[in-house]
């Protein structure tokens, strides 16, 4: 029974909705860390920084941070897809309203106001990228979110 | 309700055609003459191969480009059957998955070593999924049988509900929200999710679920939920996909053909074709406009050709649906399809105004798509007009051990 809820509590606390997210400020990419129980590694490139969680399984988040310490952009890429409530962050909202109604067969390109989500891949290989245009750093193109 | 008569008498054809025609397989004999010892023959006797499938609109009457199957599944070890009409088919994932809306058949299910319920979370790009548990049946294809093979239930009356860690997107719990009465899954793998759900709960694909809820958990390669062609008795090292050319406007329906095996049969030769092997996750190389994109795969359950972005393509999205293409008159493109035996090959494609080819009121189109993340889809505009063959991973065929393509 002790063993029982020893692995319920990991479970748990490895689903608990993360603060982290689009348009939050740099540190909450320690929650996605902690959230997805993964390794860290910071790289900084002209213009920004990328964070980049790796999960035991291979699962990858990249966080694309903005000079002024904003998440301007995220990045997914897995074996399933990820919970894009949770990568989205105040962004969901928007995005979930897009895409009501009947599901599409194939990927998502969806575009609402300054958000833009891209889905695509396949069983056993996902990839999301989304970002907030408004956020981008000046000179950084969006075509470095993958 | 007169939808659902049109839906029942349409699984009712589906069963008459496949009892004639495993019929057709089981009439056939070996006959020896008297007195003389027969020679073992290393080969089973053929039976029929050939699923039919057709690409129109789909059970809700909106979709493009769906390509659709009739699946039977019977209660394991028994007679006990039941035909189910449109079933996707689709090489971007592994598995049979039923609405359980959609079964009748009273089916065993599947355990976790704790004896709890196994519960099978699959995802999809289109930011959905379909949960429920896995349960087990014999599966018919023509006259293709597997037997006890674990499938996955969407939606089963009396599961618990999804948990959080696969209720991610639009949940697929009916006709309406999955355009189809299930998908049958038979791209290059052996099973949904392989290796690493033997060994990490982190994909989040298999769930044990006491009375207590759901939670990850690890998965056997046996257990998990698997490619049913890789399971029949024979024909069991992939499939060809056969789908006639069209119209550049599109074609109001088109039919075709899954042949089951490679080199098994006559009608399953490897001819004409160049063989494209992938990696483990089932992608190769394709090159565009001077650059390579290594996680690109065929799809026959992507309903365009998948690439890029609006930006880098220099194509505009359409003003209504941005996950598809808008050109004001049709590009013509080609590119590089390499494999990871080095194998590589030009191939052409168009990409006309989605928006204008969906006004037509046709289903069929090998011209269209959209936007894509991380490689290029070539979904199932690809496959019209050419066999597509699907090696399965591990599989020996006559040409090579899969996991390829070949087209």
């Amino acid at each position: 029974m002790r063993i029982i809820a020893a692995v319920v509590l990991i479970v748990w606390t490895s689903t608990v909705p993360a603060r982290a997210a689009l348009g939050e400020p740099h540190e909450a990419v320690q929650l996605d860390m902690q959230r997805m129980k993964g390794t860290l590694v910071t790289r900084q490139l002209s213009g920004y920084t990328v964070e980049e969680i790796k999960r035991p399984d291979g699962a990858i988040l990249r966080e694309f941070v903005s000079p002024d310490g904003k998440i301007f952009g995220v990045a997914w890429q897995g074996m399933t897809m990820p919970n894009l409530t949770q990568i989205l962050g105040p962004s969901a909202a928007d995005f979930q309203q897009a895409t009501a109604g009947p599901h599409r067969r194939g990927p998502l390109s969806v575009h609402v106001g300054h958000l833009v989500v891209e889905t695509g891949g396949h069983m056993r290989d996902y990839h999301v990228r989304a970002y907030l245009d408004n956020l981008l750093p000046s000179g950084v193109s969006e075509d470095v979110v993958q | 309700m007169r939808w659902r008569a049109w839906q029942a008498l349409a699984a009712f054809a589906g069963g008459i055609v496949l009892l004639a025609m495993s019929g057709c397989g089981s009439s056939s004999s070996v006959s020896t003459s008297s007195g003389v010892t027969p020679t073992p023959t290393p080969t089973p006797t053929p039976v029929n191969n050939t699923l039919p499938v057709s690409v129109n609109a789909g059970p809700n009457n909106n979709n493009v480009n769906e390509l659709l199957a009739s699946v039977t599944i019977c209660v394991p070890g028994t007679s006990t059957c039941q035909t189910i009409s449109n079933v996707l088919v689709d090489t971007g994932s592994v598995g049979l998955r039923l609405l359980g809306s959609a079964v009748t058949l009273s089916l065993p299910t599947a355990t976790t070593s704790s004896a709890s319920p196994l519960g099978n979370c699959a995802t999809f790009a289109s930011n959905s999924y379909a949960w429920g548990p896995v349960a087990t049946a014999d599966i018919q294809l023509a006259g293709e049988t597997a037997s006890s093979v674990p499938i996955q239930i969407i939606n089963a009356s009396g599961f618990p509900a999804a948990p959080e860690a696969c209720s991610q997107g639009g949940s697929n719990t009916d006709e309406a929200t999955l355009g189809a009465t299930g998908i049958l899954g038979v791209g290059l793998s052996a099973q949904d999710c392989g290796s690493a759900c033997t060994v990490s709960t982190g994909p989040a694909v298999y769930f044990s679920c006491p009375n207590s809820g759901c939670v990850p958990t690890t998965a056997t390669l046996q257990q998990q939920v698997q490619n049913p062609v890789a399971l029949f008795a024979q024909d069991n090292n992939g499939l060809v996909i056969t789908l006639p050319a069209l119209d550049a406007s599109g074609d109001p329906s088109a039919s075709g053909s899954l042949v089951f095996g490679i080199g098994t049969q006559t009608d399953n030769a490897l001819s004409a074709v160049q063989v494209y092997t992938t990696d483990a996750q089932g992608n190769f190389l394709v090159t565009f406009n001077g650059q390579t994109y290594s996680n690109s795969f065929l799809d026959t359950g992507s309903n365009g050709f998948f690439l890029l972005n609006a930006n880098t393509l220099g194509v505009p999205t359409c003003s209504v649906n941005t996950s598809f293409y808008c050109p004001a008159s049709t590009i013509n493109y080609t590119a590089v399809t390499t494999g990871t035996n080095g194998v590589a090959n030009t191939i052409a494609f168009s990409l006309a105004n989605a928006n204008a080819l969906f006004n037509t009121g046709n289903t069929a189109f090998n011209d269209i798509g959209g936007p894509n993340v991380g490689g290029i889809d070539l979904g199932l505009p690809f496959f019209f007009g050419r066999p597509v063959y699907v090696a399965i991973e591990g599989a020996s065929t006559s040409g090579g051990t899969g996991p390829y393509w070949a087209y």
